[in-house]
């Protein structure tokens, strides 16, 4: 379709000729004789280009020119007068006409106006192409900086994530120290075991301690900027020791100074008990060797005896080694009964029983043997006792092992004429307490201390050293405790405190649990 | 040259079990030290059966106080007693010039405990055989 072009002049011969002349040169000719018609035209043609006469009888040329400038900036228009008027061409360049003809106007110079506006046009054309694709291709290029943005921050969220869940889950635990020792981070495992303590002290929070732990790897990393190892016991917030494994790493700042340490921790409990088992099995082999060598000679001397006895008649000599060989089998039964405790991994069996029948049933088993040794027995034992749970089997062989123990220190006592044993059930809110007192020979301290020890026995030939470590197991194993008051020459106080019902911990719920776990250093001591 | 009451002049048969007194003066007379009661009683006995005159000690300050009196020919000695009596009285004799010349045989439970014990005349580890004992003590003071 060819370009409009709007023609206004008040002369309708001018229209005519240059309407002629601008059909001719390919344009689509509108004319209008006063500035109102051509503005009506001209918003109902929208042509791109308006020729017009600036001396017109109503609107003139001027005033159209400012209204078709102020509705549509890039219509071009070109205006033409008389000569004197420069003043009014210069007007109209200042409301931004494209050119100014002089009346008559001549065809080269319209055609050069025209041309001229054809460029301006073209040229606004391109720059608005020009701006177009400009535009285009920053929104483009911000788009896929955006998506890009995106992209990065989800692999970032991805890979932080990733991180996390590799700290969280690494099957050890991690904390992050500061220069104060202050946690900074940790991860689940740790928190799992140690509680949430961000800006806690670390010795605090897994070692109970008020002052930084002597060789304290997190310190000396600080130092030198190396990694360091070590092994410890620790706490954790259920108050269950364990043996970890400890090693640092430095994390530096840009500047390279190490503003944190890393600490990464193993627990080798499960390792440690199974050390400290097989070195108490070594040691319970040596033990075990010894005391059968002490046994088998005091065999071999009692069967010595009833021999010699019978080759010189000698009646007397023969109930003597037949005392001893009987003494001595009773030894060695014992003996072996205690090693096949000691080796054998026991489960708790827990029931729930009657306290009174149950602590009948242990008074009625000793009983006879007490009274064999000329020693007073008392039962002093509440009768509305109720139940507790625990392995009647076990236990009841712990006050056994504890009974036995009065006997003998009353079997040893020479001092006094008369020796008594008090067998006493008591409780309190969350317990059963059993009291074993006797007025025999008492102990020392020292003997006190050693009391629970692996192997230790104050009966010298007599104790294989494991009868009081195994009641003190089996107590603990039940979540119990052993107190022992003793005055060498006096007697013995034991309490043995049971509670009425298993710790979470020691209970069915998790059967794993062995007899002997521990053999550390703070198990083979009573506490 | 000795002579026993009886007028023989090696050590007699005769032999008195309640008193060791009565026993033939000719007989040499070993210490037996020993905790265990039922293992001083086998050794003992053991000992008179075979013509020796004894006397015993349940620990080694007990056994330290008697060398005076009894001036033994040979201690038979239990090295583990308790607080270390075994090792202790074993010093004790050997630092003292009285009796450092007495001869020890050495009863342990322990293997290689006796190596500590340098000068004993002999060496028994339990369980042991009535004869092996008697040998070692018949080899180093003779019946």
């Amino acid at each position: 379709m060819s370009e409009k072009i709007l023609l206004v002049d008040d002369e309708k011969g001018i229209r005519k000729v240059l309407g002629i002349s601008l059909s001719d040169s390919g344009y689509q000719v509108l004319t209008a004789e006063s500035g109102e018609e051509a503005l009506h035209l001209f918003r109902d043609h929208n042509p791109s280009i308006v020729l017009s006469d600036i001396r017109m009888p109503g609107m003139d040329g001027i005033e159209l020119l400012r209204r078709i400038k102020a509705e549509s900036p890039d219509t071009e228009i070109i205006m033409f007068s008389g000569h004197g008027d420069m003043d009014l061409a210069i007007q109209s360049l200042k409301y931004e006409a494209a050119d100014f003809i002089l009346k008559p106007v001549q065809d080269d110079a319209l055609y050069v106006a025209l041309k001229r506006v054809h460029e301006r046009i073209s040229v606004r054309q391109q720059l608005r192409e020009y701006t177009q694709d400009l535009e285009r291709l920053v929104r483009e290029k911000s788009e896929r900086l955006v998506a890009t943005e995106r992209l990065a921050a989800q692999q970032y969220q991805r890979l932080a994530q990733r991180y996390q869940q590799l700290f969280d889950e690494v099957p050890c635990y991690i904390s992050v120290h500061d220069k104060d020792l202050r946690l900074t981070a940790a991860n689940r495992r740790f928190q799992e075991d140690f509680g949430h303590h961000t800006g806690s002290y670390c010795y605090t929070v897994y070692k109970h301690r008020h002052a930084a732990c002597p060789n304290c790897p997190v310190i000396q990393t600080f130092e030198d900027g190396q990694s360091h190892y070590n092994e410890a016991t620790v706490t954790s917030k259920s108050g269950d020791e364990y043996n970890v494994l400890s090693w640092t790493a430095p994390i530096h700042n840009e500047a390279g100074q190490v503003t944190q340490v890393m600490e990464m921790s193993t627990n080798v409990t499960q390792v440690r008990k199974l050390q400290s088992h097989l070195t108490s099995l070594g040691l319970l082999i040596g033990s075990i060797s010894h005391g059968i060598k002490g046994l088998l000679t005091a065999l071999d001397g009692g069967m010595y005896l009833v021999n010699s006895g019978f080759s010189k008649g000698d009646k007397h000599q023969i109930q003597e080694g037949w005392e001893t060989v009987n003494l001595i089998v009773g030894r060695i039964r014992k003996m072996v009964l205690d090693i096949l405790y000691y080796a054998r991994e026991r489960e708790l069996q827990w029931e729930h029983i009657a306290v009174l029948t149950f602590a009948d049933q242990v008074a009625a088993t000793v009983e006879p043997k007490i009274r064999a040794h000329g020693i007073q027995f008392v039962r002093d034992i509440d009768q509305s006792l109720g139940t507790i749970a625990l392995d009647a089997t076990v236990v009841h062989s712990a006050l056994l092992n504890i009974l036995d123990n009065a006997i003998e220190a009353c079997i040893e006592d020479k001092s006094k004429p008369s020796h008594t044993i008090t067998f006493g059930v008591k409780q309190d809110d969350t317990a059963i307490l059993f009291h074993v007192h006797d007025n025999g020979i008492g102990m020392d301290k020292e003997t006190q201390a050693k009391l629970f020890t692996l192997f230790f026995s104050s009966k010298g030939q007599k104790g294989t050293g494991l009868g009081l470590f195994i009641a003190n197991q089996i107590i603990r194993q039940h979540g119990g405790s052993i107190k022992v008051q003793s005055e060498r020459g006096e007697g013995s106080r034991f309490v043995i405190k049971i509670p009425r019902l298993p710790s979470t911990k020691d209970s069915a719920l998790a059967p794993q649990q062995t007899i002997p776990p521990t053999t550390d250093a703070s198990a083979l001591t009573s506490r | 040259m000795l002579k026993c009451r009886c007028g023989a002049t090696s050590p007699c048969e005769t032999t008195n079990h309640d008193s060791l007194q009565e026993r033939c003066p000719m007989a040499k007379k070993i210490m037996v030290v020993d905790d265990d009661p039922v293992i001083v009683k086998y050794i003992v006995t053991l000992l008179q059966d075979n013509g020796y005159a004894t006397c015993s000690a349940a620990n080694g300050l007990e056994a330290y106080h008697m060398l005076k009196d009894e001036r033994p020919d040979l201690i038979a000695l239990d090295l583990e007693m308790p607080e270390e009596w075994g090792t202790k009285f074993y010093r004790r004799l050997t630092k003292d010039e009285k009796f450092s010349s007495i001869p020890v045989v050495v009863i342990s439970g322990l293997p290689g405990r006796h190596l500590s014990i340098k000068k004993a005349v002999g060496y028994l580890a339990k369980p042991f055989e009535p004869g092996q004992l008697l040998d070692l003590i018949k080899k180093t003071i003779g019946p």
